[in-house]
């Protein structure tokens, strides 16, 4: 592979007191590629994030963005390296509109300090528009959207604000069987835009299969198995993974959705 | 390829006007001063009363009882709501009234006193630090805020008669002597505010510039002359900014984020325990300003000034549609709550069949009558 990652792990390691919580976990993400990273709860897909967001201090190991080695310790030091992370609540307000929840903590101000609310709306269309969601009013309350409506606006708006890594938190996990399609769909969209390296965090491993250019499986803090589409034999780590029966009911109802 | 959701559709002006958290309390006003208006007019002249519809409408006394009552109210409302906003609750405003009032009191009394201008900004600075202890505990602790500023409610009220018991053996505080000394009383009347229009006229006067009785005619309203307290004229302009920030700048978008949804706030950078320190400290100013304006007036600070204040504050605030659970509620709301709450405390003086103890059957019926309309406009914000 000629090709540098965008954002590389390595050996990453993160204790609570005597608890492993990720042990030795390395991956790539390379731009315009989308890496899934699976696993079953209790994996360290939670720690994983949140390590990579600034929330955690990692104990161990290294993380680099463009070859360089990066080091951060607030979501704020992450945010300014490059790193955006869709959570899965989503940091939303659900009673305020949908350009102020794309701006809030960043709100757009004339040099009066008068919110430019026509800038705001403008920006927020277009931001939209491009990963694929048509925003009619962006003065309405985001309680008016559909959960994947506003997964989107939050990935709207973590790329708009400077993202180069999108970090998604189980986009499609608090979501109804033709939401979810919408959410890989915008996930695929922002894929080929070419411009962004996405890290898609599920433990939905059809989802994965879906969107995913590479893969890591995460189980009991560790990476189990990774690879590429050619390299990696998706069948039989999922049973590595819990629910295989289950997995296979929902692809036959995710092969034919209504 | 762009898809377009069908949830997301245009919407008519009536629409969004029904959106909006004041509307509420909009109707309520509307229909208090009708019910009112019928009630001092017509209905009391079937009953061979006399006419008392310009007693309450159009003589500067009846207009003067309720729209300075509604100043009163509304500028501890508009802090109450902003807090209300920002999903926190002070109770301690009423007794801050009272705190203000005396420590401004107290540096007049002082035995060797600071100019009065100088007392009256001591008294806000001591005020704000106060807002800004309760607010840092408040953030710091996280308890509910209800528990800490009920704390605050009996503790600042009694530290402040304490005091003024201690050092002048009474906690009601007669300032008129000093007031006379400086020339801001003269014959037990508080020297009226001078020509605005004249700039001299205003420097001359700098010392009593927080404490004149605004007797300014509005003239559109000729004949009648109306004349209303400073504390009217400091309402419009609190008013008018505080909807002004609400709405208008970052600020106010912190405040609802702060609210709505703290850690999601926190999570996009809103500084939110900075944004709710802010407001209790805002709240705190308010309920000292109002404490400072009254002692001015009337040379006297007593010791149950503001007493049940609060709970007239965030009544108001309530009947104006903010969410006790924060994230939504209005300024505007809490204006037009302050006028309806003024309107039937006042009003009903002027009803002589209504007996007045009936008064706060009729706010508490109101109060649950708004909760229950605010909570139904609410919940088609979120339907759409």
């Amino acid at each position: 592979m000629d090709k540098k990652p965008t954002i590389e792990i390595r050996n990453l390691s993160k204790f609570f007191g005597n608890i492993i919580a990720l042990k030795d976990v390395s991956f790539e993400v390379y731009k315009g590629e989308v890496t899934a990273l699976l696993g079953d709860n209790g994996a360290g897909k939670s720690t994983l994030i949140k390590t990579l967001s600034g929330v955690y201090r990692r104990d161990e190991g290294e993380i680099l963005i463009d070859g360089q080695v990066v080091n951060f310790s607030s979501p704020r030091g992450a945010a300014a390296v490059g790193i955006g992370t869709v959570y899965q609540d989503l940091a939303l307000q659900p009673l305020m509109s949908v350009s102020r929840n794309f701006f809030l903590g960043r709100e757009l101000a004339k040099w009066t300090g008068v919110l430019d609310f026509k800038q705001m709306d403008q920006i927020t269309r277009d931001e939209m528009a491009k990963i694929g969601i048509d925003v009619a009013d962006p003065s309405q309350p985001i309680g008016t959207m559909s959960g994947g409506q506003r997964q989107t606006l939050a990935i709207a708006r973590a790329i708009y604000f400077g993202a180069k890594i999108l970090i998604l938190d189980e986009p499609t996990s608090a979501l109804g069987q033709k939401q979810q399609l919408e959410v890989l769909r915008t996930i695929k969209r922002v894929r080929d835009l070419g411009e962004l390296a996405i890290v898609f965090i599920t433990h939905n491993d059809l989802h994965a299969k879906l969107v995913g250019d590479r893969f890591a499986f995460l189980n009991r803090g560790k990476i189990i198995a990774s690879g590429d589409r050619t390299t990696i034999d998706m069948d039989n780590v999922r049973a590595l993974m819990a629910g295989g029966a289950e997995l296979a009911n929902l692809e036959r109802e995710f092969a034919d959705p209504s | 390829m762009t898809s377009v959701d069908e949830r997301i559709r245009k919407t008519t002006l009536l629409e969004s006007a029904l959106r909006r958290p004041e509307l509420g309390s909009l109707f309520g006003l509307a229909a208090v001063v009708i019910a009112f208006m019928i009630m001092t007019g017509p209905i009391n002249v079937s009953l061979g009363e006399k006419n008392t519809f310009g007693d309450m409408w159009v003589r500067s006394v009846g207009v003067q009882s309720w729209v300075e009552l509604s100043a009163y109210v509304g500028i501890l409302a508009i802090a109450a709501a902003l807090l209300m906003i920002s999903g926190e609750f002070d109770l301690s405003i009423g007794a801050n009234v009272a705190l203000g009032g005396h420590t401004f009191a107290m540096l007049m009394m002082a035995p060797d006193p600071m100019p009065l201008t100088a007392c009256i900004i001591t008294t806000f600075g001591f005020m704000l630090f106060v807002g800004f202890i309760t607010g840092s505990l408040v953030v710091s602790t996280g308890l509910p805020s209800f528990i800490v500023t009920l704390g605050f409610w009996f503790a600042n009220r009694g530290f402040a008669n304490y005091l003024a018991f201690r050092n002048h053996d009474t906690s009601r505080l007669d300032i008129k002597p000093m007031l006379e000394e400086r020339n801001v009383l003269k014959d037990g009347e508080i020297i009226p505010m001078p020509d605005p229009t004249k700039i001299d006229d205003i420097f001359a006067f700098k010392d009593g510039f927080f404490g004149w009785r605004g007797n300014i005619d509005l003239p559109l309203l000729e004949p009648f002359r109306l004349y209303f307290n400073a504390e009217f004229y400091y309402f419009i302009i609190i008013a008018l900014v505080a909807v002004f920030v609400l709405n208008f700048t970052r600020i106010g978008n912190w405040i609802f984020a702060a609210g709505g949804d703290p850690v999601a706030a926190r999570a996009v950078g809103v500084p939110v325990a900075r944004v709710k320190i802010g407001l209790f400290m805002w709240s705190a100013f308010s309920a000292g300003f109002l404490g400072v304006i009254f002692t001015l007036q009337s040379g006297v600070s007593e010791p149950l000034a503001g007493d049940f204040r609060e709970l007239h504050a965030i009544a108001a605030a309530v009947i104006g549609g903010c969410a006790l659970t924060g994230g939504y509620g209005s300024v505007v709301g809490a204006v037009f709550g302050a006028f309806i709450f003024a309107i039937v405390s006042r009003g009903i003086n002027f009803v002589p069949f209504i007996d007045n103890n009936l008064f706060r059957v009729i706010l508490g019926l109101m109060l649950l009558g708004a909760a229950m309309l605010n909570q139904l406009l609410r919940n088609r914000v979120v339907k759409g």
